[in-house]
């Protein structure tokens, strides 16, 4: 009997393990550990061997190297009746047989607990009903496979799994060819298992945000082995996403979860000022028409300040809940001289902030056009008589158009 | 959920009740065709006469003789061959997971019957003459094995459906070309037999041929049965198969195994028949509306049983006396189900 503690944190372990085809290692040295109720997303660019991984994890092809141990004991060791008792396997294969319903598909996930004909029996309904209810696809039961939708499919095809009751369930990309609504609904679906039902769930995604979100621990796939293998909050960093899918154009940010295309700047500088979340769209928007993007003073981990962060915005920034510094202004001045325009995203004013009308009213009286995202009333209450010389925008679009009239009048004076 | 709410649209469960009525009716035809088949010919026996002779047991009135030497032997021949090439191409089309195939587009029959050719045209069989039935049904197994396996084995390596068509009608080229040569260079006296097999028909079977073909068959046939639970595994392919429990290695083994050997068993004795191991299996999938196998098998046995006495019927009284090759009457049967499935699949394929 084996110790239902160690099974338990090592549910699924794999040590020195190298997988491959035809002897051609295309992964090597992995030793990890997988616990039960773990959600292990496996991250990395396509041709990674992320599916040969799972397959070798799955005993679907013989390890090169090194061994799989499945609830403590040797993956090579049990009989695939064996495996199939306590590992369920969800592939990218959407192949729909004619000619099933959803409930049949449901009912062969039974096959390895079933007699030697294959008859269904009570309890055998009771767990198909289950799976399916499990996953939200009770209304589906009846539905013949061919015609369920890629989402509806793949979500029956979890409930097999589920009909098998594994302890770990290998996922080879479950979220793939998903629209919006299913991916986030196969993904809760997984989740929901981790926690409820003590489940460990193997995954290959291509979701970084999802991986971020929803796993406890992500294992980076690429370069001929396992590079990190952890808590997502530690290893997913713009550093370790770039050295992996070989990103260049693109900056993984942390915080904000998200990939941001790094700006190619074709045009001429534009000054944003901003702060507390009122930029971040503006700033998008700029850097995705080419213009050259520079903003201050922001307060360091402002969601604006995070965004230019990862749009590789060039910045002056200030602690955070502090007034602005003479410094600080002072470099943001010398920031401004020489862009197109200034622009006023329509922030908050605050104590720590009003710094940065100042900055607005420099830039005016220097000769910068400064367009602005508040309405005329706010403006003129703010500044008095000074409104005039500012541009009133209505929104982001307008300033787009804005901007390019003056890269226009300026390319041509 | 409760039990009944389910239960009702499941096909599994749907098709078994369906299945029922669909046995009684092939059984039914069955007796049809059988009547049909003893008591038409050059010598027209009425039903009522035949019910006679047959309960008289064989005896020497010159129209017992008829039906108990000549059109009983060949009638039961059909039915047991059909069964067994109908259960065979279902198989394969599990096994493939094509709809397309079939023991005679895999070149499954071409194998066999290079086998028998070199059987039955050279002096390999060196004096054991008389060609007992059980040598030529093993070389046709030999043949069967080996055209399999070779299409097995350039199939795992490239997966689209439509490459295993064409190594299978490469495979059947190649045999029929070292066939040919062998025909070329047999002696005449030889090639009389061979001819009149290689034309596929049952007529040859005497009660020494059908009393193996339906002890070899009928016990293949339950042997296949038994297969059914790891071929309804197999719906999903060779990967979900083995991840819910399927020794894929040995189920391999045994799909070739008995598809080879049931093909092989009608090919060595009824010559290469064309189509109803292809067609016979949608037949019974479309009028049972179900991919379970379990009640697949049975309807596909049954199926083929009835198609084939009726092609036979056909390919004896169209021209009579002269009689049409039986591949040539179920090719016409075939054939189209083929193109229409092309169309249908043209995505999948």
């Amino acid at each position: 009997m084996m110790n239902p503690d160690a099974s338990q944190a090592n549910l699924l372990a794999f040590h020195q393990l190298a997988v491959g085809y035809d002897s051609r290692a295309v992964l090597s040295g992995l030793t990890q550990t997988v616990a039960a109720g773990q959600f292990v997303a496996l991250l990395g660019p396509n041709g990674a061997g992320k599916t040969t991984l799972l397959r070798t994890l799955a005993g679907l092809l013989p390890p090169l190297a090194g061994e799989v141990s499945l609830g403590g004991r040797a993956l090579a060791g049990l009989t695939p009746a064996e495996i199939a008792r306590t590992l369920a396997v969800v592939l990218t294969e959407r192949h729909a047989p004619a000619m099933l319903s959803a409930l049949d598909l449901v009912y062969l996930g039974r096959t390895p607990h079933t007699g030697f004909l294959g008859r269904i029996g009570p309890q055998d309904r009771e767990r198909a009903a289950w799976a399916l209810e499990l996953v939200g696809a009770g209304d589906l039961a009846r539905r013949p496979m061919d015609q369920l939708s890629d989402g509806e499919r793949q979500k029956v095809m979890l409930a097999r799994a589920l009909a098998q009751e594994p302890r770990v369930i290998l996922l080879d990309e479950p979220t793939l060819h998903l629209d919006v609504k299913h991916r986030l609904e196969v993904m809760t679906i997984l989740r929901r298992l981790c926690r409820q039902q003590g489940i460990a769930v193997v995954a290959s995604l291509h979701d970084v945000d999802l991986a971020l979100r929803l796993a406890d621990v992500v294992g980076l796939v690429g370069r001929g082995g396992i590079s990190a293998w952890g808590a997502p909050e530690k290893e997913l960093t713009a550093a370790s996403l770039a050295a992996l899918y070989g990103l260049e154009q693109a900056r993984f940010s942390p915080h904000l979860g998200v990939m941001e295309l790094t700006a190619e700047p074709g045009r001429e500088p534009v000054f944003v000022v901003c702060g507390g979340g009122s930029g971040a769209g503006l700033l998008r928007a700029l850097a995705k028409q080419g213009f050259a993007l520079k903003t201050g003073v922001l307060h360091e981990h402002d969601l604006d300040c995070l965004v230019a962060q990862s749009l590789g915005a060039q910045m002056v920034t200030q602690a955070p809940f502090q007034p602005l510094a003479e410094e600080a202004f002072r470099l943001a001045c010398r920031a401004m001289a020489g862009c197109l325009a200034v622009v006023d995203s329509g922030f908050p004013l605050g104590d720590e902030n009003r710094g940065n009308l100042n900055l607005l009213r420099q830039a005016a009286a220097t000769g910068l056009p400064v367009l602005s995202l508040r309405s005329p009333e706010e403006l003129a209450r703010m500044l008095g008589d000074d409104a005039a010389a500012w541009r009133c925008c209505l929104d982001s679009t307008q300033v787009l158009d804005q901007m390019l009239q003056l890269g226009t009048a300026s390319s041509l004076g | 959920m409760s039990e009944a709410m389910i239960l009702p649209g499941a096909y599994f469960a749907q098709s078994s009740r369906r299945a029922g009525w669909l046995y009684t009716v092939l059984v039914v035809l069955v007796l049809v065709a059988l009547v049909l088949n003893l008591g038409h010919g050059s010598l027209d026996i009425g039903w009522s006469e035949l019910v006679r002779l047959l309960l008289d047991g064989p005896n020497d009135d010159p129209r017992s003789l008829v039906v108990w030497n000549i059109r009983l032997p060949r009638a039961l021949a059909a039915l047991w061959g059909g069964a067994c090439l109908a259960v065979s191409g279902l198989l394969l089309q599990v096994y493939f997971r094509n709809p397309i195939v079939g023991p005679f587009i895999l070149g499954i029959s071409s194998g066999a019957s290079l086998m028998v050719a070199l059987v039955m045209l050279t002096t390999l069989s060196l004096g054991l003459a008389a060609l007992s039935p059980y040598l030529v049904t093993l070389a046709a197994f030999a043949g069967s094995v080996g055209a399999l396996l070779l299409v097995v084995g350039i199939a795992r390596r490239m997966r689209q459906g439509v490459v295993l068509l064409i190594i299978g009608l490469m495979i059947g080229y190649l045999t029929s070309a070292v066939t040919s040569l062998l025909v070329a260079f047999a002696e005449a006296e030889r090639l009389k037999g061979f001819t009149l097999w290689s034309l596929g028909s049952f007529s040859g079977y005497r009660w020494q041929e059908l009393q193996m073909v339906m002890l070899l068959g009928g016990s293949l046939l339950v042997g296949v049965y038994g297969l059914s639970k790891p071929l309804n595994a197999f719906l999903l392919g060779e990967d979900y198969a083995q991840s819910m429990g399927v020794n894929v290695r040995t189920f391999r083994v045994l799909i070739i195994f008995f598809s080879c050997a049931l093909a092989a068993l009608v090919t060595a004795t009824a010559g290469p028949v064309a189509f109803i191991g292809l067609a016979v299996p949608h037949m019974a999938r479309l009028s049972l509306g179900t991919a379970d196998n379990r009640l697949l098998l049975p309807a596909a046995a049954l199926t083929g049983g009835v198609i084939t006495v009726l092609c036979d019927l056909v390919a004896r009284s169209l021209f009579a006396p002269v009689e049409t090759p039986l591949s040539a009457v179920t090719s016409f049967l075939g054939a189209p189900v083929v193109i229409l499935l092309m169309l249908k699949r043209k995505a999948a394929l």
